[in-house]
């Protein structure tokens, strides 16, 4: 068995429909992780609306699915009031949340259906939509060991990581890697250096088969962007190297950024890791990808 | 002398008559797969119908008789106007730019590359 993985949205920020962007596409974050018939959604942007349409034409029954949310800012979630699904009664969806004790996201997920934002109501959704926490840091579902890393980001972001059978996913969106370096002057001093992630990320990333991150910024935008929450592509590069990543997935692309540019950070990125000696696979997460992850032991 | 007059005046509107869209003549070409590598290449296909089979078995909409082909390698089907290629389990696998996919919505210039053989998809017009 493996993951199968889909992007439904892959653009940071706010969506970019139009030409220039019609390759990767204009949708914000949503990626779906099955193994077998269990679903785990990552994010709630406006490319969930597509898979709630895919969705309803796939599912013979009822559905089952777990929803895992980076954190709430609006790119993240804004889809999820299009997600068809939700207004079915024979669905369940659970909503979890990394912290334990914690309904957080649940309650923030109802309130951008607030009645001046939404003309629906969140309690009129007719599915299930329960509230779950994490027992510290890790859970098991049917099988599948779901842990999650709390992220550099304004409001902080949540990092998670699908196991199974030696197959390992990664969700790592919205993080400021380069404010965590030890010496994130240094960076600037030499861009050339190899950059060191603290351990603890590095970890939680180490080996898995499929990373999908944020690496909205190139080198010469990330001056400007400090504090902003995002990464730079190329420190992503040596974190996928540190943590021995096998294929890394360019992810929440800048909405400035078109197709071409878009290609143009991937050869960066393959650049810098090819430098360095590392076989890591780097490419640019695109809407409509549907990737099959299998293991390497 | 010129042969025109400049007109000073304000532009009658009244005349002007609306062009009916029914009148508006659309041009469209198909969808097609260039293949760039492989067995006589170039040669192109044009995709029509809604779901046609790559592979080396004779019953395939486009067949290409090569050993690292699967016998069904490829599947495209008909998606929003364009077309999604998924990969039939082969043993060489799909890769689109490079990419080893499962499945994939298609964009016009995307590489698709079955065992050695490699086709470029144009979209046509719709
Ligand atoms: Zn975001
Ligand atoms: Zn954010």
């Amino acid at each position: 068995m493996s993951f199968l993985v889909r992007f439904w949205g892959v653009r940071g920020s706010i969506p970019t429909p139009g030409r220039t962007t019609k390759r990767i596409g204009g949708n914000t974050s949503c990626v779906d992780v099955r193994w077998g018939d269990e679903l785990f959604i990552c994010d709630a942007g406006t490319g969930i609306r597509e898979l709630g349409s895919e969705l309803m034409a796939s599912a013979a029954g009822p559905l089952t699915a777990h929803f895992f949310f980076s954190h709430m800012h609006w790119d993240h979630i804004q889809g999820f009031p299009f997600f068809t699904p939700v207004y079915l009664p024979q669905n369940t969806f659970h909503v979890h949340s990394p912290v334990r004790g914690d309904d957080a996201f649940h309650k923030l997920l109802s309130g951008q259906m607030e009645s001046r934002y939404f003309p629906v109501a969140f309690r009129d959704l007719s599915a299930k939509i329960l509230p779950q926490d994490m027992d510290g840091t890790r859970k098991e579902i049917a099988g599948v060991r779901v842990t999650c890393f709390e992220q550099r980001h304004p409001g902080t972001s949540w990092a998670w990581s699908f196991e199974r059978d030696g197959v390992k996913v990664v969700y790592a969106t919205d993080n400021e890697i380069d404010l965590t370096l030890p010496d994130p002057a240094a960076v600037e001093r030499d861009p050339q250096q190899f950059r060191r992630v603290p351990p603890g990320f590095v970890q939680f990333c180490r080996d898995a088969d499929l990373l999908i991150a944020d690496g909205q910024y190139s080198d010469a935008e990330y001056p400007k962007k400090v504090g902003w929450g995002h990464t730079r592509a190329t420190t992503l590069v040596d974190l996928a190297i540190a943590a021995d990543v096998k294929q890394l997935a360019l992810f929440h692309h800048d909405p400035l950024r078109g197709d071409a540019d878009v290609d143009a950070m991937v050869s960066v990125c393959r650049e810098r890791a090819a430098r360095f000696g590392h076989g890591t696979f780097i490419f640019a997460a695109r809407e409509g990808l549907e990737l099959r992850i299998d293991g390497r032991r | 002398m010129p042969d025109f007059e400049f007109d000073s005046g304000e532009a009658s509107m009244t005349s002007l008559q609306p062009i009916p869209m029914v009148r508006v003549r659309t041009f469209t070409t198909p969808h097609v797969l260039e293949m760039v590598q492989g067995p006589d290449a170039p040669r192109t296909f044009e995709l029509t119908g809604d779901r046609l089979i790559v592979g080396r078995a004779v019953t395939c909409d486009i067949r290409v008789p090569l050993g690292e082909m699967s016998r069904q390698h490829m599947r495209l089907d008909r998606h929003q106007g364009g077309f999604r290629a998924v990969d039939l389990d082969s043993s060489n696998g799909l890769y689109l730019n490079e990419i080893r996919v499962k499945s994939a919505v298609l964009r016009d210039n995307d590489v698709l590359q079955l065992g050695d053989v490699a086709f470029v998809y144009h979209e046509g017009t719709t």
